[in-house]
């Protein structure tokens, strides 16, 4: 049921919109599932694959130019921003929660505005020719993308692995289990190794985004695994790891075929050579 | 609590100190057999400097990074496994075995996207290089994650598996992170440290063995990777067994030795300065004590460097060569 | 003490955490991808992967440590001491596999005399090469940057679990997260390779520490605030 109705948006992605047509999209689907806690763990998880998107794309469009320090690098950044973004937006809900009742979630996005705030402030701060100088054309608008994805791909993992953003709920059942360390390093994954596997000259933007989806769905059947083990409901768990197994099985199956289609050719074995 | 307690702490210190030993090395071999980190830019220059290669191009980040990956998805599924009450002997190997289907994952989509990145440079997408080295890494890494998430659980229970008993709901000297965070913990270092010490092996010597031996590798050589083996084409599977003799033995010792003097100095530490046996309230003494032994161990470490660099710089002389 | 006091506290905690994090990146041997090939000094890896797989290995001790004294000082001696250690034997056995596997002199390309043990260094380097293995200097500079970036790191767990009352597992998953962002700075500021205080890079250092400062100012008063507002404190 949740599988079908998210499969349309998703066959777009052969033909992904532009870097900030992609941004805007995610963005916006990844805020409206955060501000709306109720939903299915089914859509949260498409909230984390697109937020994921959003900064696998920012990724690729920083390390374009070659960071000197490697791609991961940055994705790394990124995460490290989420975690104390997603933190803070769960303290702004419970603060604002008995003045917003229901649409508490809402101040979650405080967390993910601030976080934008420092993204751009660090960004500025690598780019001006005063300080540490890295003449990244757009770094400042990358990094500010990179740490508003990674704190809403965050908020998202809390709110599947909690089922809402209540500040106890989420300390209680993500965080002090240690599963904060699995979105952590998935997450940061899901941003940064799309670019990082596919580098190089013929690298193309739709395949490099494919294997950032398919990396989000693997994050999101653990996530349904754990929830299977831990939560009360049994069929948010199942129906999660129903359809991230889905997601993960096309997409990883879509970019398998895609590489062995673009590369030089594929044989089953075969000598080397030398060419000039 | 008795005295018997303490020596139980010695005892699974040790076999903690074992576990990283082979995790270690298991690491560093499983970054060569898939040509991961630091040395992987050269397998990757290769084709672009005209030097079709059949090398297995993994290129899954850093090998900190990695590591934490495998490591924290195994330590969450073993997590799951042991609050569902099933018995860590099972529930760690199968965590450790869906850490490595994810790792077997990321290396396919690694090496087929980075084939299919340089296109233009002629390079083929080997099949049987593909398929072949997916069962040794995942093999190799599976060792490694293994004992990393026996770590974390041990650690995790080192009181309770030492025999002390619950004060006020907390066992003393359980860690007080939870199993993942520790599998997290430990597979950033123990990846950090395969990649700064086992890699020079298989990047300085086996990726250029037909070079000169006893030099830095020039400039001039980056990219043109040492292709043919004994007999036949080189793929990563005859790296490994050179490096095996070698580069990952002394990764393991690296790991094995940090993990020894770390939490040997801390219970050393914790012991004369009278915190153990008891294991309860606070002590100072204690915590000053293992500070002061592990400066000492550090301050022995530099003079050894020196000393060794000494006798290097003696027995080998100045450059010579063109 | 009142919120605003511990709100301080954590404040200031923090940046001390984030500007160490930032010098110790700077003191790291690190040579990168050609320090692999032998071909550059230095440790074969990326700075914040050394960095960071030095800092937890102290933050494990000094968690461990934390729960038996509430001494901010000695908590974060012993991340330092357990960083300081993962760097000395991990810089040991880099340079006993450059000896004994390579067959390389550990060498340093950015001086010629060695500044510490004034040991000449030019007639023992590779030509075309930009030194290899951890000569003594970069060893002690290593030394001296991984004490100084594993005391950063415990200090900020020690502040988040004490002061803002931060679980064990939260503080030091925020506690790295932190840790990491500002070691990334440090990262791009030195474009990733650099052999220690001894480099002419290590002269761009302010540049670096005042970034920092203030990326950890601003994920200081972000943590304080939600220690605050969340109820921990």
């Amino acid at each position: 049921m949740g599988e079908e109705e998210e499969k349309k948006p998703k066959a777009e992605f052969k033909f992904p919109p532009d870097e900030t047509g992609l941004g805007i999209i995610s963005a916006v689907i990844a805020v409206i599932i955060v501000i709306l806690p109720g939903l299915p763990a089914v859509l949260k998880a498409v909230g984390v694959i697109f937020a994921l998107l959003w900064g696998a794309d920012s990724v690729r469009k920083t390390s374009k130019y070659g960071l000197g320090t490697g791609v991961p690098s940055i994705g790394v950044l990124g995460m490290g921003y989420g975690i104390v973004g997603a933190l803070l937006g769960i303290a702004f809900v419970k603060f604002m929660g008995p003045k917003l009742g229901t649409f508490s979630s809402v101040a979650a996005l405080g967390g993910v505005l601030l976080m934008g705030v420092l993204g751009y402030i660090s960004g500025v701060f690598s780019n001006h020719e005063k300080i540490i100088a890295m003449k990244i054309p757009k770094l400042e608008r990358g990094m500010m993308e990179l740490g508003m994805a990674g704190t809403l791909a965050m908020l998202l993992e809390f709110s599947i692995v909690a089922g809402s953003l209540n500040f106890a709920d989420v300390v209680d059942k993500a965080i002090n289990t240690g599963l904060i360390a699995l979105m952590f390093v998935l997450s940061m994954m899901a941003m940064f190794h799309p670019y990082n596997a596919c580098l190089g000259p013929d690298e193309r933007r739709p395949r490099t985004l494919m294997s950032s989806v398919e990396i989000s769905g693997l994050l999101c059947l653990i996530l349904g695994i754990v929830l299977v083990a831990t939560a009360t409901s049994l069929w948010s768990g199942v129906s999660l790891i129903i359809f991230s197994a889905i997601v993960w099985i096309v997409f990883y199956v879509k970019f398998v075929k895609a590489c062995m289609r673009e590369s030089d050719s594929v044989v089953g074995t075969g000598l080397i050579k030398t060419i000039e | 609590m008795p005295i018997e307690a303490v020596a139980m702490l010695f005892a699974w210190m040790l076999v903690i100190v074992f576990l990283a030993l082979i995790a270690c090395m298991f690491e560093d071999l499983e970054s060569d057999t898939g040509s991961q980190s630091n040395p992987n830019s050269q397998v990757q220059l290769a084709a672009q400097v005209g030097q079709v290669h059949r090398f297995f191009n993994k290129a899954i980040s850093g090998e900190a990074p990695a590591y934490a990956m495998y490591c924290t998805t195994a330590g969450v599924i073993a997590y799951v496994l042991l609050l569902k009450e099933i018995h860590p002997i099972l529930a760690i190997p199968i965590g450790a075995a869906v850490g490595e289907v994810f790792h077997v994952i990321f290396a396919t989509t690694a090496h087929i996207g980075r084939t299919a990145g340089s296109k233009r440079f002629e390079q083929p997408l080997y099949l049987d290089v593909l398929y072949g080295h997916l069962l040794p890494i995942a093999t190799h890494g599976f060792m490694a994650v293994l004992c990393i998430v026996s770590i974390a659980y041990i650690q995790s229970n080192l009181g309770t598996l030492s025999g002390y008993l619950p004060v006020d709901g907390v066992t003393p000297l359980d860690h007080p992170f939870a199993l993942p965070m520790l599998a997290f913990i430990w597979g950033i270092t123990v990846g950090a440290i395969g990649s700064s010490t086992g890699d020079i092996h298989y990047g300085t010597e086996r990726e250029f063995q037909d070079r000169p031996f006893g030099e830095g590798k020039r400039v001039v050589y980056h990219g043109k990777i040492t292709r043919y083996a004994d007999c036949g084409i080189r793929t990563q599977k005859d790296i490994v067994g050179f490096c095996a003799k070698y580069g990952g033995p002394c990764t393991g010792m690296t790991f094995g030795t940090i993990i020894l003097f770390e939490n040997w100095r801390t219970l050393v530490g914790m012991m004369l300065g009278r915190f153990l046996p008891a294991a309860t309230g606070f002590s100072d003494i204690a915590a000053m004590l293992g500070i002061v032994i592990g400066l000492v161990i550090g301050i022995a470490l530099i003079f050894g460097n020196v000393a060794f660099v000494k006798w290097a710089r003696k027995r080998y002389g100045p450059f010579v060569g063109e | 003490m009142d919120p605003i006091t511990i709100l301080l506290v954590v404040v200031v905690c923090v940046i001390v955490g984030g500007v160490f994090a930032s010098l110790g990146v700077h003191l790291l041997p690190v040579g990168g991808a050609p320090a692999a090939m032998g071909t550059a000094t230095g440790i074969a890896t990326g700075t914040i992967m050394l960095m960071l797989g030095a800092a937890v290995t102290g933050l494990f001790t000094a968690s461990t440590v934390a729960t038996f004294s509430k001494n901010i000082l000695l908590v974060a001696l012993s991340g330092a001491v357990g960083s300081w250690i993962m760097m000395g034997v991990t810089m040991l056995m880099a340079n006993i596999i450059y000896a004994f596997g390579a067959g390389v002199v550990p060498v340093s390309g950015r001086v010629e005399v060695d500044p510490i043990t004034k040991e000449p260094q030019t007639p023992y380097k590779t030509p075309q090469c930009d030194g290899h293995g951890v000569p003594n200097v970069s060893y002690i500079s290593g030394m001296v940057g991984a004490f100084i970036g594993g005391f950063g790191g415990a200090f900020m767990y020690f502040a988040l679990l004490n002061y803002a009352k931060f679980e064990p597992t939260m503080a030091a998953i925020a506690a790295i997260g932190i840790f990491v962002a500002n070691a990334i700075l440090a990262a791009y500021n030195i474009g990733g390779t650099i052999e220690g205080f001894h480099d002419p890079k290590f002269k761009r250092l302010p540049k670096a520490l005042f970034s920092c400062f203030f990326v950890s100012l601003f994920c200081g008063v972000f943590v304080g605030m939600v220690a605050f507002i969340g109820g921990l404190i």
